[in-house]
């Protein structure tokens, strides 16, 4: 932001953090870059054509989602329906509809609109894990470890927060801290954790401690 | 798009095309039915013409971002000029900046994304006002009505959503709707008087008891 009161860039100056996989989403943040506050507001990209633009999900927390194609082509699958979306489509998904996109062009950007009805806007911890998680993939644990105590100082009582310090740690090889964390996302959401828990494979290397079963089981 | 329902999936092109004034407003928001952010693109069919248009954010203390998604366009932001592309945008965060935009190609297409910061979204009364115009210029204003009236539900004191709809009624012949509507848009703002003085949409009860002074 400049003394000006507005700032202007291209989409192809917003930094770029791939996923956890090779063929996640690539997540390119303009609300973190721009400061935009009332709502969510990011640019997604994918690793290859074929690979997801838009992974996987569905929002369990109520926001309404808005997804337009900048550049290139997707492929949208929401709810049952599967259809190609060129340049300027828009996509509206509501909360509980799951939904993922596939880039049918390596150069394919969409952009995501997100918030709950209702609500005054607030940012969700998943964009500091999302790049926390990629600083750990390009070798920089510390500076992930930083956005991530940041991220938990903000939502002390989200148990999504907790449950994603807790894989982290547990790829670290930190089995104490990923205990303590995975502890504490139990208090504060029993079930959906326990939904995710045992099915999730950054937590393969705590399977042989004896407070696995404890927790998960 | 087979399988894929009508309203949850649009090509910006198929957006209904409203000429409030001069510009071309794609309602995204409207016609997606959603609650939670504003969203709307704007189009211009040729170089020269309008396609945002010039305005602040005083009224409505909203943050917005602008973002061209096909053509050029030449944004002007506190006096300062900007030609953008595709792919490129201006987030304005101070809500008292005049902004506005010409295209400067052929067939561009913005996109607008605002809201303010700290607060739920509510829906803008101007969407219903430039919602209203095609039926209000094809003389349909019983339509033009119940957008209005179907917008007063949510901001029910909204003093410019209160005197458009005064105009409305007087245009459909609806006098004492007209004027109660008037009168209490009045009573909110003092200012609406002066303008109704002028405006020809009331030259059928600028004569009637009761009509602001």
């Amino acid at each position: 932001m400049t003394e000006a009161g507005y700032v202007i860039l291209s989409i192809d100056d917003l930094d770029r953090y791939e996923g956890a996989t090779d063929e996640a989403p690539v997540l390119m943040p303009l609300r973190r870059r721009t400061g935009f506050r009332p709502f969510g507001v990011n640019c997604f990209s994918a690793t290859a054509a074929g690979n997801h633009v838009i992974e996987r999900h569905f929002e369990r927390d109520g926001d309404e989602e808005l997804y337009v194609v900048l550049r290139g082509a997707a492929t949208f699958t929401v709810g049952e329906a599967t259809f190609g979306a060129p340049v300027g489509t828009l996509v509206h998904v509501p909360p509980g509809t799951v939904r993922e996109a596939v880039a049918d062009d390596e150069y394919t950007v969409v952009l995501a609109v997100g918030a709950k009805p209702g609500e005054a806007w607030e940012p969700a911890a998943w964009e500091d894990f999302h790049i926390a998680f990629a600083s750990r993939k390009s070798g920089d644990a510390a500076a992930a470890r930083v956005l991530i105590s940041e991220a938990l100082g903000r939502h002390p009582n989200a148990w999504q927060g907790q449950f994603n310090a807790a894989c982290f740690e547990a790829l670290e090889g930190e089995a104490d801290a990923a205990f303590e964390h995975l502890r504490r996302a139990l208090e504060l959401g029993p079930a959906d954790v326990r939904d995710y828990v045992r099915e999730d494979d950054d937590f393969t290397g705590l399977h042989a401690d004896p407070r696995w079963p404890e927790l998960a089981g | 798009m087979a399988g894929a329902r009508r309203l949850t999936v649009a090509h910006v092109d198929e957006l209904d095309r409203i000429m409030p004034d001069g510009f071309v407003w794609r309602p995204i928001r409207r016609h997606f039915g959603i609650r939670a952010f504003g969203v709307n693109a704007y189009t211009a069919p040729e170089v020269g013409a309008p396609i945002i248009e010039e305005h602040t954010e005083s009224r409505l203390g909203h943050e917005e971002i602008y973002l061209v998604l096909r053509g050029k366009a030449r944004f002007t932001i506190d006096g300062n000029e900007h030609e953008l592309g595709p792919g490129e945008l201006v987030f304005v965060r101070d809500p008292t900046l005049t902004r506005g935009a010409v295209s400067v190609a052929d067939d561009t297409a913005v996109l607008a994304l605002g809201g303010k910061p700290g607060a739920a979204h509510t829906v803008s009364a101007w969407e219903a006002m430039f919602a209203a115009v095609p039926a209000a210029r094809e003389g349909r204003f019983d339509e033009a009505i119940a957008i209005h009236e179907e917008a007063l539900v949510e901001l029910p004191e909204h003093p410019a959503l209160l005197y458009n709809l005064a105009c409305m009624e007087a245009r459909a012949g609806r006098h004492l709707d007209a004027l109660l509507r008037l009168k209490r848009a009045v009573a909110l703002e003092p200012e609406w008087a002066a303008i109704a003085r002028k405006d020809p949409d009331f030259a059928e009860i600028r004569r009637e008891p009761g009509f602001p002074s």
